[in-house]
């Protein structure tokens, strides 16, 4: 590192007795990042075992714990999985930067959620082990509001995605309300969410984050899946009350011929719309796009120099010398990937929300028992609690002790 | 044998793996570390730094290149513009944290050091410096106090884009010569 001058105004003196001191600035960085794979990878070993092994909620509450200070307050949370698919994205359009280890950390969760299930979710995420610590009193929210709710996380990823291909800053990073936790601080969206998390279950996980949404996909068809109890289930509802996030599916019979004739016609009718909604989406994603693009920085700025404001972007561009025309270049690229980016982005979740309503309108495979939707089960092992068939066992354990 | 379901369901498995394996393998830059730090040639000392880091003492310091300074007796990074004479009396002193120390070294040359614990990086020395002396003095995130944000805040915010990722192993950026300029 050789010391250049900006500007050489004045001559650097010439001492008699000092020597001038070198700049001396820590150049061996400790790079955490190896750690923190390596720490996420026994995490969500433990977890597996945890979850499928001891089946207790006492160790998953633990284990949430274990997940809020190790992942929490040790590697201070950022920069987690959750976050990781902008880098993908910035690396792939933009070039940007992108190192092993954090494509790593994307990957790993999702890897496991095609073996076992959102075991990511339930404490190696930071955000995740927060809320489920947290819950004290959960209200259940009616179904109906719920899966439209689930819609949300949906729309926050196609549109950062679209943000981030535009080139604007990672805007999940900013929605992150449990990040300023970590670092001891403390924001108003923050202590909301915090107080939302003490009646809702994981009001986070599961209506605003995008991950969330890729950790659902890839464990809609994973290897092994859980079950609320190893014995036959006598169908009491119990788990199903005892879940607070809406997971439990209820037995499916074998349907009578006027459910299933009904079943056709419903699954008839929202197939004829399909086409409908997704102009609807596109639509809408064309009447939003002129409005997120205004909020980008390039667009904003060449806005504060036509109409002549000054500000700090506008002087920092003047002082930098580039030419107008490059700006305008920049802006009128940032505007044409929203005006394509937004309206896909609306048919894309149109599509999900149609895909969503058929799956649920189609008869699921029979069964007699109650079983874990692991798309949206975040392993808090709750259930297992909750079934009688698991106490039972415990207490006769209990007293043969 | 697998089932038809169990062959779907890899089917399914593998769409979705499919494209971010494609979007990793295409990815241009393949080092393996990256941290953020200010390009002191594009920095226009706005003062957003001292507030926009995510932590509560910012992460950016002033650092000062001793081999560019002038060790001016009047330095424009130590004392205001609207001072009301050339004494250490607070008022009359550019840091608000009075986090530059001032030694005697020979007449009539000073030695201007940042105590780091105190600078909060507010830039207003730099500005100084940058605007009527040599420009010795600049900000730069300090990496061991930066806790490595996936996004840096300051860099979301910075009006002239000076906060870019570079590589570990060059983690700070000293500043060039005006002519060697890009
Ligand atoms: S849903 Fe998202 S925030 Fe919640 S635990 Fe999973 S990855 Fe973390
Ligand atoms: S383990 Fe899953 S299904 Fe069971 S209560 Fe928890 S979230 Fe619900
Ligand atoms: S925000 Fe940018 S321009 Fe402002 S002081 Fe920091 S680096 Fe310099
Ligand atoms: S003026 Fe600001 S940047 Fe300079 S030393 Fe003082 S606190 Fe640090
Ligand atoms: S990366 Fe985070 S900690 Fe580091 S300077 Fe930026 S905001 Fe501050």
């Amino acid at each position: 590192m050789i010391p250049f001058l900006a500007q050489a105004r004045f001559p650097a003196p010439e001492f008699e007795n000092y020597t001038v001191p070198q700049l001396q600035l820590e150049t061996l960085v400790r790079d955490p990042i190896a750690w923190r794979v390596s720490a996420l990878l026994i995490f969500l070993v433990v977890s597996g075992l945890c979850f499928y092994r001891w089946r207790s909620s006492k160790v998953m509450r633990l284990l949430a714990l274990a997940g809020v200070v190790i992942f929490g307050f040790i590697f201070t949370a950022c920069p987690c999985p959750v976050g990781m698919f902008q880098n993908l994205l910035a690396a792939f359009v933009h070039g940007q930067p992108l190192g092993y280890g954090l494509l790593l950390l994307f990957a790993i969760p999702l890897a496991a959620a095609l073996l076992f299930g959102r075991l990511f979710c339930a404490g190696a995420c930071p955000l995740g082990a927060v809320q489920e610590l947290l819950l004290w009193k959960a209200i259940r929210i009616p179904v109906p509001v719920d899966r439209a709710l689930r819609f949300i996380p949906i729309a926050i990823f196609l549109f950062v995605a679209v943000a981030v291909v535009a080139g604007m800053a990672f805007p999940l990073c900013s929605l992150d309300p449990y990040l300023p936790l970590f670092l001891w601080s403390c924001t108003i969206p923050t202590v909301a969410f915090l107080v939302l998390g003490l009646f809702v279950s994981r009001p986070f996980c599961r209506y605003v984050c995008p991950y969330g949404v890729l950790l659902r996909l890839f464990s809609l068809v994973s290897w092994k899946a859980p079950s609320v109890t190893a014995q036959t289930c006598i169908t009491c509802r119990l788990c199903e009350q005892g879940c607070p996030n809406g997971a439990i599916l209820p037995p499916e019979s074998a349907p009578t011929s006027e459910e299933q004739a009904r079943g056709v016609r419903r699954l008839s009718r929202l197939i004829a719309v399909v086409p409908l909604a997704l102009c609807l989406g596109g639509i809408l994603g064309w009447i939003a796009a002129p409005v997120i693009s205004s909020t980008h920085p390039a667009v904003r700025l060449l806005a504060d120099i036509e109409a002549h404001r000054t500000g700090d972007a506008v002087e920092a561009f003047e002082a930098s010398g580039t030419p107008l025309a490059q700006l305008q270049n920049e802006v009128a690229q940032t505007r044409h990937v929203f005006d394509w980016g937004m309206p896909l982005a609306g048919v894309l979740l149109a599509g999900a929300v149609m895909a969503e309503l058929i799956a649920q309108a189609r008869r699921r495979r029979e069964s007699s028992s109650y079983t874990i939707d692991q798309s949206l089960c975040y392993c808090c092992g709750r259930c297992y609690a909750a079934c009688p068939l698991n106490r039972k066992r415990e207490t006769r354990k209990g007293t043969a002790t | 044998m697998i089932s038809t379901r169990k062959f779907l369901r890899m089917l399914f498995g593998g769409g979705l793996l499919a494209p971010f394996l494609w979007l990793a393998g295409k990815r241009k830059s393949r080092k393996a570390a990256f941290l953020w730090q200010i390009d002191p040639d594009k920095c226009i000392q706005c003062g957003k730094c001292e507030t926009a880091c995510v932590l509560e003492h910012s992460a950016v310091k002033c650092v000062h290149q001793y081999a560019a300074c002038g060790y001016c007796l009047f330095c424009s990074g130590y004392y205001q513009d609207k001072r009301v004479k050339f004494d250490t009396a607070a008022e009359n002193l550019r840091c608000p944290t009075d986090a530059i120390k001032r030694k005697y070294i020979e007449d009539p040359y000073f030695e201007y050091t940042i105590d780091e614990s105190a600078c909060i990086g507010c830039g207003r020395c730099v500005k100084g410096c940058a605007a009527y002396g040599n420009g010795s003095l600049f900000l730069q995130i300090r990496q061991e106090l930066c806790k490595q944000c996936n996004q840096c805040r300051i860099a979301e915010i910075c009006p002239s884009h000076a906060v870019t990722r570079v590589p570990a192993d060059q983690p700070y950026i000293f500043k060039r010569p005006p002519e060697v300029k890009t």
